[in-house]
């Protein structure tokens, strides 16, 4: 079989953060609509943009902050380049430079998803549709992975893909775990209302898994554990971080790549600070801290990657 | 899933009433041959005609339906130069088959063959010793200083003496039934996704409409593509790393692109994705840099390599020229052979076979004047509003005039032009192109079609069965380009 072409290793890369980030940001919005149910104009629209960083960009052309504003901000807005719509668009893009890799299901698959998408208006994104609108968009995505999943010759371009989708996963449950938290625990880490864990839990579908490990009740530690460490948990950070380690591997022992030192010190330095980090009491600020730390050697791996692997030299 | 709950259907769908002898009872082809009942009935085609008369009109445009979706799902598109913004534009597709029988076969198949083996050895005198200038088989000017010449290409013969692998000949058949060369494509042809996604999506359409039919199939196509290309790898290259070339994801036939690249299991490349190092050619990959020893290029001879044709060309490879003339790698097709497809050197093809060839053309030319001649542009100038003119050299369909359909201010337009450039025109009369009956609405009515089959050529020539039938989807009208509204069939050569 023929060398994979740089850029196209970067194409599919990036497909598997589009299509993961397209996911998490629909699961975001559908836990915050869950939040704000009664407050349409609450503080809670404000939370999101501020978990995105995006605040001062939205605010600039907007007046306020509410409900219809900011879903359509990250559902509709193809002005915004982190909406739900434009990482679909980005991630046809992507799709359609490297067609001739994925297989015919999985291209049908966008095309068909990007068209719906085109179709949605305002009006779709009431208030009390915005979760079914949630709930497509998160269909949609996973029926994709799915196609990838059933579909997908296991190459090297397979790996480039996995790699793009897990390093963005973790970053999207730090984010959802980072927004979260403050809802879940007090200043010092004790527990606030229960029904904040379960939607938070729900939201990544955690809940059950979660319950059966911890049948007799909880601290808000236990959550953040739960969403950083458990390796049977799919949408943890660590059994990402494993999946990602296997991909890297696998790119020297089955696709005759060398070892790039780069690469594996990003991937070392990323592992250290996921299994050191945390500490025993677990508070707001501190982990706050610790996300931050994730997120900044979760973007190392990336870019070096992205240096080592997929940018033509 | 779509994303958007589903409309009511609000049951105001007309049903259509089943005709006693099927939906083509009331079909009227005219003084036009018809592809699908000839003059009067064509033997080859009954068993189709029975499978359809077994259908309705209602069956046909809900099976219709269901292909056009799955080509938009599909994402086939064609983009329409002057519509830059529609990069989605599907190319319509035709649910009625063009059927061709294993007569008319014989005769495109052996027709095609012929007429490459002449334009291989056409392109390989010019760019040589150029005899035929010698033995005043063409005018030398005509040629030399086409702008598609390529004194670059001078002295200078590629692998096996093939320049035109692969090769579009457009064809079309006038009211007696013969067919007639239109034109050569031997450039960078583009449509033969069309012909092998219109057969599969044929197949699940109508898997019915080809029972007890027995058809020559269309799915070797990218294999023989391959096994060619391999043909004419540089010397001692046994091997070769094949690679296909293309402008990108914004060309209008980047679907095909894709397309190829799948079916041939070879890389899809951009400029930016090769550089050549000491007259080599390198692909870069996740490792490192790759040789690569062919290249189908779907990129115009202009923007191949910035340091020898057009320097702005963001598209090409800077050295690709030199690494092809020193025989490091191979390009498919050759540069310069858009000197042999050009429309005016079109009407000295008769020629050029019985030149090379010492044989009889199986495929005639449609008659031609050539307007740099004084005479042929006074018998143009003489018949405008009988004759179709064309500008040399323009590909598409851009810029026909045909004068039957033309209005006073579109004619005289065309007078003023034809006097102040007349070496750039030629005209033929109006060839009544064969009809074929088409889905339209409702009903099936009779639209003029055409046929380009592709040749590929190493070491021999082989035309894949069938070709691209494009239909004029308005009523009347004879321009079949995708460019212009047209759309396509499935083409079935009966086997």
């Amino acid at each position: 079989m023929a060398s994979l072409v740089a850029r196209f290793g970067w194409n599919i890369f990036w497909l598997g953060r589009y299509m993961e980030r397209a996911e998490s940001l629909a699961r975001i919005l559908d836990i915050n609509e869950t939040y704000a149910r009664d407050k349409p104009e609450g503080p809670d629209w404000l939370r999101i943009l501020d978990l995105y960083a995006d605040t001062e960009r939205f605010l600039e052309a907007r007046e306020k902050a509410d409900a219809a504003s900011v879903s359509s901000f990250y559902v509709l807005d193809r002005d915004n380049f982190t909406s739900v719509a434009s990482s679909i668009a980005s991630a046809r893009e992507n799709a359609r430079s490297v067609r001739h890799l994925i297989s015919t299901e999985m291209w049908t698959h966008i095309n068909m998803f990007h068209n719906s998408l085109g179709e949605l208006t305002h009006r779709d994104l009431r208030l009390n549709n915005l979760s079914r609108v949630c709930t497509g968009i998160k269909t949609d995505c996973q029926t994709f992975e799915g196609i990838a999943e059933g579909t997908f010759f296991r190459g090297e371009p397979w790996c480039f893909y996995q790699l793009g989708k897990y390093l963005e996963r973790a970053d999207q449950t730090t984010r959802l775990l980072d927004m979260g938290y403050d809802r879940i625990s007090d200043h010092d880490g004790e527990a606030r209302g229960s029904i904040h864990w379960s939607v938070l839990l729900r939201s990544v579908a955690g809940y059950h898994a979660f319950r059966s490990l911890y049948p007799a009740g909880s601290s808000p530690s236990d959550i953040a554990t739960f969403l950083l460490y458990d390796r049977e948990f799919p949408r943890a950070v660590a059994l990402c971080v494993d999946r990602v380690t296997a991909r890297l591997h696998e790119l020297e022992t089955r696709h005759g790549h060398s070892r790039h030192k780069s690469v594996e010190d990003a991937r070392r330095s990323l592992a250290f600070t996921l299994e050191t980090g945390l500490g025993q009491r677990v508070t707001p600020t501190r982990l706050h801290k610790f996300i931050d730390d994730l997120q900044v050697a979760l973007g190392n791996v990336s870019s070096q990657i992205c240096e080592a692997y997929l940018t033509a030299r | 899933m779509s994303l958007k709950p589903k409309k009511k259907n609000n049951g105001s769908r007309a049903k259509s009433q089943a005709r006693p002898g099927g939906p083509l009872s009331g079909y009227d082809h005219g003084e036009f041959f018809c592809e699908m009942f000839g003059r009067n009935g064509l033997s080859h085609t009954r068993n189709i005609r029975e499978q359809l008369a077994m259908m309705d009109a209602a069956t046909l445009r809900h099976r219709a339906k269901d292909a056009e979706r799955e080509l938009f799902n599909l994402g086939i598109t064609f983009t329409v130069y002057s519509d830059r913004d529609a990069i989605d534009r599907i190319l319509p597709f035709d649910v009625i088959p063009r059927v061709l029988s294993p007569k008319d076969w014989e005769t495109i198949n052996t027709g095609v063959q012929q007429r490459v083996a002449a334009l291989n050895l056409f392109l390989k005198d010019v760019y040589n010793a150029g005899k035929v200038f010698k033995d005043g088989i063409i005018p030398e000017e005509l040629v030399r200083k086409n702008k598609h010449y390529r004194p670059e290409m001078e002295d200078f013969v590629p692998p096996l003496g093939t320049y035109v692998h692969i090769c579009g000949t457009d064809l079309v058949r006038d009211e007696k039934g013969r067919f007639l060369v239109l034109e050569d494509n031997a450039r960078i042809p583009s449509g033969v996704s069309y012909v092998i996604e219109n057969r599969h999506l044929m197949m699940r359409a109508f898997p019915d409409l080809a029972e007890g039919v027995q058809l020559k199939e269309v799915d070797d196509y990218g294999r023989q593509l391959t096994s060619a290309l391999t043909q004419v790898a540089p010397k001692g290259v046994t091997d070769p790393t094949v690679a296909i070339l293309s402008p990108g994801v914004y060309n209008a036939a980047y679907f095909e692109h894709v397309f190829l690249a799948r079916e041939m299991g070879s890389p899809l490349v951009e400029g930016q994705d090769l550089v050549v190092e000491k007259d080599r050619v390198y692909m870069r990959t996740t490792r490192g840099l790759e040789q690569v020893h062919v290249i189908y290029r779907r990129v115009d001879d202009a923007f191949l390599d910035p340091k020898a044709f057009r320097p702005d060309s963001m598209l090409g490879v800077p050295g690709l020229f030199a690494a092809y003339r020193k025989g490091n790698v191979t390009l498919a097709n050759a540069v310069g052979t858009g000197v042999s497809d050009d429309k005016a050197v079109y009407a000295y093809m008769p020629r050029i076979i019985k030149y090379y060839l010492d044989q009889e053309p199986i495929l005639s030319n449609v008659p031609t004047n050539i307007c740099r001649e004084p005479e042929g542009l006074q018998k143009t100038l003489d018949n405008l509003e009988n004759l179709v003119t064309k500008p040399v050299g323009e590909a598409g369909g851009y810029g026909v005039v045909v004068g039957p359909k033309a209005t006073k201010r579109e004619l005289a337009d065309l007078r003023r032009k034809l006097k102040a450039d007349p070496a750039n025109f030629i005209s033929q009369p109006v060839v009544n192109l064969s009809v074929s009956p088409t889905l339209i609405g409702r009903n099936i009515e009779p639209r003029h079609v055409d046929l380009r089959p592709f040749a590929l050529t190493g070491r021999s020539t082989w035309v894949l069965p069938g070709g691209l039938t494009r239909v004029a989807m308005k009523r009347g009208s004879l321009v079949v380009n995708s460019s212009q509204g047209g759309g396509s069939k499935d083409t079935w050569v009966i086997g």
